[in-house]
């Protein structure tokens, strides 16, 4: 069996430019990827710079055009595309830095984002603290109930004015919001998705009353169905609008003074890039694009490897995150969640769980148990082997105890690992349960990784996806050394580990290999017997407003892909499928066909059986997926993997621990036919993660 | 009414009583149980299978919400999944409708007395139940129980429970609040074997969906039970094939051991007592003026809990529950405050709980009662009480006190029924959900949570007014949060809300109301707490709503308009809503924690700016004296409270009060926020616990030595008005301060006939047992 491993960096650029690059500014480090015309990588790494984080990208593609001969603005020069990553937003939510933002709302219903539903925003945290109500408090609002202005309109759902708008109000309203102090205004209107009319034209006083600030209205943004997720996804807009606007004009004008020509594509949640001029109006597309960009990333390789079906794992140092890609696209998601703000937007689809590598290890030793996450030691203190205050051990100080990690070559060899202090802290843990060392650490990496492979298993197995119909890709710090046991645990034969150096930098690799992207979508729910000139209506006006798009970005109109689909579900019942359509309108006997996709797709997701045939159905959104091709990496695929490691690929070796075996032994004398089934799994990947630098797979025969 | 543990020779197995099950269940020779397990299991081995047990009963909801799709499963989660042991112990129950899962236990142990013999349990069998003299809440929420097999015995079971559209009756919905008995409601189905050799056996099915009037609806649902069963057991199978069955059944028992270890950890950190609570049910059939009392109380006794109803009213009309439904109620409030730490097994703290109410009574009610509406009402009430009650038995721990919550929002559901034609021209009947936005009570430490869903279930959520508008004829004017709604508190109370909707596009509504609790509130605070508003409806004939909408000037609030006011009562039936009538309702809003003029002004300005609390309200309740601009002005606030105080000794002296007496030395325990322990002499005191004047022996009502002052029940809410238009009672708001400081001690809400409560009776402080009984 052959494999293709990616070309490693040993040849030296090209010169002469037509570089693509990829920028992804993490928490810690900004990633730069360079890659040439012949397909060579160049990477680099550089602090990243809360301050002010253009500089510390501007820091990082200065050191990748170093490692090019060349200098900044040489590089700006030479490159065809600049593909950017930003956390602003993200960041801006989690430290609560966000701008006072005003919301103006249908009057009578200014309550909807503090009511929350009724819910507490607890999709995703653990159930031992939504059932315990003393930790399972709403968020602090993004907009507190002083920056809320009811104002007189109303719409019904069939899209019919019931209230005109009452304009004194909304300017009364807009000035009040402005002498409170507000940087931005957020415009939400009840059914505003129906009849957008009412809704626009408040931004226009806004513009006019309050130029300087940054408005938005929801229905541009997410003209969804359901207010409360809709007026979410506009406050928080508005929230990161004034940071995010701000930071990314003042990196487009660095840029441009540097000699960087095209426009600056930024990575979007929903997988691909849009022009900077959109991110700066529609903020909220950046918030959880830098994960998004590592599957964007294996769905290049895995393209260029022939996987269609993949699952990516990416296990960073507070939690793990999972992706999914079948038949070559990525599996959505059309709400999201962040720090319990629940809001519309299509997404790639991730979910995390926190058995990342700072989840941490709780004993309860009057019951001889322990526990793995779901709370995790984050940055700071961080895992105990940190050496930043933590002493409670952590997913990360068990590898480190068991050789997984290699402590002197922890994030490219950018941070030192403590070892002895992981130890104590493992230690601690082994003392209480009356376990070994050892026991102890391979037991806290065992449940993580059972953890890993159950919610892998919600993304697959529970969406009628089987596992062993997957390629796994492994990728972040500490992913890797996990995933040979989580892979098996669900069946899966094929474990890809980027090589190392892209897989240090893989979100920024991903940005770089990101096609331009815009999704639109439109709610007009009907119910079946369906009328083809209004569904053929709708898939055309969202066609019309995705050219205007591109046509705004400068996107030549024969460079653009469309793919339409309308979600659907059975009339009285909640549950909706996307049902991807064969053709840009519907023909004239479209409705078998139509039932027929949406009734294959609905039992593939909720099981067989599960759908009704004889009920009436409904159509609730319409979308458009635009995107058009930017030039791709040009990586070259290699064969000829071979089972025995190559001299030049040796590295001194280390101890690690073989659970099956049940001893600590040097990794390049592990054998194979004396191994258990996980250790084989687990060791293959390790050595090739080691030694290879490329891909590691798992032979059917360790199945 | 003599309790259940009075009444020897009884037979309570699910036929005129409700089925209790006995400490020993007799179980048929035929059925072989599979008893062996590992007593030791390695830590690390014990945490893969707890999580994946933990996973399977999540996946086995998660399937049944994603085939049956309807709006109950998805935006109510009125379903739950359980897994039990072979002899019916609970592992885990799911985190959706709480309650659920609390009548699960005795349904299979009940199925393990009377079914194992003939027809016998066997491989590939599930029983479909819904009597509630078995175990079910009331007749909608239809159970399907899955036991599992290994080699020939009986592994353990898989549960779950889901309400259905409809199962009969005289009401369409099967809600039946004019019901005279359970013969008008839904079909009653003790567990019958619906699954034979892993197939539906179609006579049972046609049979069980012949009752209802939305077949098809109720057969999908019926399939999405079955799937979450079959991908439950599966699952467990799976487990027995990878690790053993002895290992997997040695985990089942060390998570119950496990969870009883912690429980009696809890209980031996906190002193003997009895701890009661008293509330009250209005209306229960069309026309009734009466209120109906309920009783907790929560007895504990070294490492045992008893619970009971002693002194709840008898059975009545349509709005009783059955045993199990009562036990299942409780058993939230356990969870949620001595469990939470458990994930929701419960099963190792049932060992030293008893259940030992007075059968007769209303939540306790024999066959043939009607229950149908007994989760809104009955069960509500049996529930909310027992957060109260437990709260203060925890108190004095400071450690568990982070875990107190005061009652919380929807403590009884305020029902609008509607049905007619909608604007797509199609019959429609509904209840609206909205309620379930509920609020959570006040804690020790913070405020209750607004809007924050009914705590009996964690994870709901209510529809938005998009989705109710797109699927009826509706035109909300608005929903919104109601100021001064929380009780209030040194922490208040979880704010409530209002809807208010007119009929659009159709000529009318036809409506009925089911409701209690719009007199006498009950969601009550503690510890000086103050009651969160009851539900209130609010009906305006013929209003100007259109004329506004013409003239674009939309209203936030009912009162804005103008109209005829019609008082709706609380089983009204069949009144019309026209397009120029305005209807609204507010659902019981969170009890406060905590002695109001004790709360930090800061955060009642806060409140004032933001709407939460009125500026009279801050003044009145909190003692907050602001300016013109919402500002608080601290030293007017603090004279304003300690006049307050003040007069409150005063008049009590002047009235010919005794003269305080204090009491010297450290308290010897918090009893509660304003109650502390302490010794004259050799005998033990409570004594307020901010000045230590003495209050009276401890085996005495402590309130008794307080200065008690009796009010309109619309001082301790403003929303509580004009009680006697429900209800032929006087609900009153009692106070109690310290004769030394003037300070709020606690309140009571009670019919004005009622004698004081003893909510706090400590036992084994160093005195002879209480001489004192439930009540004065």
């Amino acid at each position: 069996m052959s494999e293709a491993i990616l070309t490693p960096d040993s040849r030296p650029p090209t010169p002469g430019g037509g570089y693509l690059v990829g920028v992804d500014i993490g928490g810690t480090f900004t990633d730069c990827v360079v890659i040439d015309q012949a397909g060579v990588v160049t990477t680099a790494k550089s602090p990243s710079t809360p301050d002010d984080f253009a500089r510390g990208m501007l820091d990082a593609m200065t050191a990748a055009a170093a490692a090019l001969g060349t200098d900044l603005d040489g590089l700006c020069r030479q490159t065809e595309l600049l593909s950017h990553g930003t956390t602003i937003g993200t960041n801006a939510i989690v430290q609560q830095r966000g701008a006072p933002v005003g919301l103006i709302t249908t009057k009578g219903h200014s309550d909807v984002i503090h009511i929350m539903r009724g819910s507490r925003g607890i999709t995703g945290r653990d159930i031992q603290q939504v059932v315990h109500f003393p930790e399972s408090a709403k968020p602090d609002p993004i907009v507190p109930k002083r920056l809320i202005e009811g104002v007189s309109e109303r719409v019904d759902c069939f899209g019919a004015v019931v209230v005109p708008l009452n304009e004194d109000e909304a300017e009364q309203a807009i000035r009040r919001l402005v002498a409170k102090g507000v940087k931005a205004i957020a415009i939400c209107f009840l059914w505003s998705f129906r009849y957008p009319a009412h809704e626009r034209r408040v931004k226009e006083m806004v513009q006019r009353i309050a130029p300087e600030l940054f408005v938005s209205c929801s229905a541009d943004l997410v003209p969804k169905w359901g207010e409360y997720e809709r007026v979410t996804a506009v406050a928080l807009n508005g929230y990161i609008g004034p940071l995010t606007s701000g930071y990314l004009r003042n990196l487009d004008g660095q840029l441009s003074a540097r000699g960087y020509k095209q426009p600056l594509q930024i990575t979007q949640c929903g997988g691909g890039t849009i022009s900077v001029e959109k991110a700066i109006s529609a903020p909220l597309l950046t918030l959880d694009s830098g994960p998004v960009a590592g599957v964007t990333g294996s769905q290049y390789l895995g393209d260029l490897m022939g996987c269609r079906n993949i699952i990516t794992t990416d296990m960073g140092g507070t939690s793990f995150d999972v992706g999914l890609i079948f038949d070559g696209k990525p599996a959505y998601s059309f709400v999201s969640n962040t720090h319990q703000y629940e809001y519309f937007l299509p997404k790639v689809d991730i979910q995390a769980i926190g058995s990342g590598g700072g989840s941490l290890v709780r004993v309860d030793a009057a019951t001889r148990t322990m526990r793995v996450g779901p709370e995790s030691a984050g940055a700071v203190p961080g895992p105990a082997c940190y050496g930043r205050g933590g002493t409670t051990a952590t997913v990360t100080d068990a590898d480190v105890v068991l050789g997984y990690l290699d402590p002197d070559n922890f994030a490219g060899g950018k941070i030192k690992l403590d070892k002895a202090a992981a130890v104590r802290a493992v230690q601690a843990v082994a003392d209480q349960l009356g376990l070994s060392l050892v026991e102890a650490a391979s037991g806290i990496a065992k449940i993580a990784e059972f953890q890993m492979a159950d919610i892998i298993r919600k993304m697959t197995i529970q969406k009628g996806f089987d596992p062993r119909d997957f390629v796994l890709f492994a990728f972040g710090g500490a992913g890797p050394a996990h995933a040979g046991v989580f892979a098996g645990e669900l069946g899966v034969s094929r474990v890809v580990v980027p090589q190392k150096k892209t897989a240090s930098t893989w979100c920024a690799f991903g940005a770089a290999s990101a096609h331009i992207l815009h999704i639109h979508e439109q709610v007009d729910i009907q119910a079946s017997p369906f009328l083809r000139e209004r569904v053929n209506g709708n898939l055309a006006a969202l066609e019309a407003t995705a050219r205007e798009q591109m046509a705004k970005d400068g996107i030549a109109a024969g460079r653009l892909v469309f793919e339409l689909s309308i979600d659907m579900r059975h009339k009285g019942q909640i549950n909706e499928v996307e049902v991807v359509l064969p053709a840009s309108r519907l023909p004239a006997d479209f409705h078998d066909d139509l039932a027929g996709r949406f009734f294959a797709r609905y039992e593939q997701l909720y099981g067989k059986s599960s759908s009704f045939r004889g009920s009436r159905l409904e159509m609730v959104t319409f979308r458009i997926r635009a995107s058009a091709r930017t030039p791709q990496p040009k990586l070259v695929p290699t064969t000829g993997l071979t089972d025995t490691i190559p001299a030049a690929a040796r590295r001194g070796s280390r101890a690690i621990w073989w659970d099956g075996l049940k001893r600590t032994q040097d990794d390049h004398r592990h054998h194979r036919g004396r191994a258990s089934r996980q250790d084989l799994a687990r060791g293959r990947v390790r050595q090739f993660r080691d030694r290879f630098e490329g891909v590691a797979r798992c032979p059917r025969s360790a199945r | 009414m003599p309790k259940i543990s009075e009444m020897t020779g009884t037979v309570f197995d699910g036929k005129q009583f409700g089925y209790v099950p006995p400490k020993t269940l007799t179980i048929s020779p035929k059925l072989a149980l599979h008893r062996q397990w590992d007593a030791e299991v390695d830590p690390v081995t014990f945490e893969v299978i707890r999580h994946a047990l933990w996973n399977i009963n999540e996946e086995h909801g998660a399937t049944i919400q994603r085939i049956s799709g309807s709006p109950i499963a998805m935006y109510a989660l009125d379903l739950n999944p359980s897994i039990l042991t072979e002899d019916a112990e609970f592992v885990f129950f799911g985190p959706y409708m709480q309650y659920m899962s609390g009548v699960t236990d005795t349904q299979v142990k009940w199925i393990l007395e009377y079914r194992s013999d003939n027809p016998g349990i066997r491989e590939g069998d599930m029983f479909l139940a819904n009597d509630p003299w078995v175990g079910a809440a009331h007749q909608m929420d239809v159970m399907l129980i899955c036991p599992v097999f290994h080699e020939g015995e009986l592994f353990c079971w898989v549960t779950n429970c889901l309400h259905q559209y409809d199962i009969g009756g005289i009401t369409p919905g099967s809600f039946c609040p004019s019901a005279r008995d359970a013969f008008d409601e839904g079909i009653l189905i003790p567990p019958i074997k619906i699954i034979e050799n892993d197939e539906i056996r179609r006579d049972i099915e046609e049979l069980y969906l012949r009752s209802s009037r939305k077949p098809d609806l109720v057969a999908l649902d019926f399939r999405a039970q079955l799937a979450g069963n079959t991908t439950a057991r599966t699952r467990v199978l799976e487990l027995i094939r990878r690790y053993g069955a002895t290992t997997v059944k040695g985990v089942m028992k060390k998570i119950i051991d496990n969870g009883e270890r912690v429980f009696l950890q809890k209980l031996a950190r906190l002193p003997d007592g009895v701890w009661r609570d008293r509330t009250y049910v209005e209306c229960c059939r069309p026309g009734d003026r009466r209120v109906h009392r309920v009783m907790l109380t929560c007895r504990k006794a070294g490492g045992r809990l008893i619970f009971e109803n002693e002194g709840t009213a008898p059975q009545d009309g349509a709005m009783n529950a059955t045993y199990s439904g009562w036990r299942g109620s409780i058993m939230v409030a356990i969870n949620e405050l001595l469990c939470w730490d458990q994930y929701l097994s419960v099963g190792g703290a049932l060992r030293h709980i008893t259940f030992d109410p007075s059968p007769g009574t209303f939540n306790c009610a024999n066959f043939p009662a009607s229950v149908s509406t007994a989760p809104v009402q009955s069960m509500e009430i049996s529930l909310y009480p027992a957060y109260n009650a437990i709260s203060k038995m925890i108190y004095p721990d400071p450690e568990m006190r982070k875990d107190i919550m005061c009652i919380g929002g929807t403590s009884q559901w305020p029902a609008t029924i509607f049905r007619g034609i909608d604007q797509w021209g199609e019959r429609y009947g509904y209840l609206l959900i909205d309620p379930i936005g509920g609020a959570i009570g006040a804690f020790a430490q913070d405020d209750g949570i607004s809007t924050g869903g009914q705590a009996r279930t964690p994870i709901c959520k209510l529809p938005n007014i998009e989705h109710t508008e797109q699927n009826f004829p509706l035109l909300f004017l608005y929903r919104k949060e109601v100021p001064d709604s929380g009780g209030a508190g040194k922490f208040r109370g979880g704010l409530s809300a209002e809807s208010c909707f007119i009929p659009h596009n159709t000529d009318k509504i036809t409506q009925d109301t089911l409701s209690s609790g719009n007199a006498v509130p009950t969601s009550t605070g503690m510890m000086g707490g103050y009651p969160a508003t009851p539900n209130v409806y609010r009906f305006l004939k013929h209003s100007n709503v259109l004329e506004r909408h013409g003239a674009c000037r939309m209203v936030e609030d009912l009162g804005e308009l103008t109209g005829e006011p019609v008082e709706l009562q609380l089983r009204q039936e069949n009144f019309v809503q026209e397009p120029t009538d305005v209807y609204a309702v507010t659902w019981s809003a969170a009890g406060g924690f905590g002695d109001p003029m004790d709360r930090d002004p800061a955060h009642v300005q806060e409140d004032v700016e933001d709407g939460n609390v009125t500026r009279d309200a801050a003044r009145g309740l909190y003692g907050v004296v602001l300016d013109t601009e919402n500002r608080v002005d601290r030293a007017a606030t603090d004279a304003l409270r300690a006049e307050t105080r003040a007069a409150r000794v005063k008049r009590h002296r002047a009235g010919g009060g005794a003269a305080p007496r204090k009491l010297a030395g450290a308290p010897m325990l918090q009893v509660s926020e304003y109650v502390a322990l302490r010794l004259d002499g050799n005998t033990p005191h409570l004594t307020c616990s901010r000045c230590a004047t003495d209050l009276g022996r401890s085996d005495d009502n402590y309130k008794s030595g307080c200065i008690r002052e009796d009010n309109p029940i619309a001082a301790g809410n403003p929303h509580a008005r004009n009680p006697e238009r429900f209800i032929d009672a006087e609900p009153v708001f009692r106070q109690f301060f310290c004769p030394g400081c003037g300070g709020l001690v606690e309140n009571e809400v009670a019919t004005s006939d009622e004698p004081l409560l003893v909510d706090i009776e400590l036992h084994d402080v160093g005195v002879a047992r209480p001489k004192r009984q439930a009540a004065e």
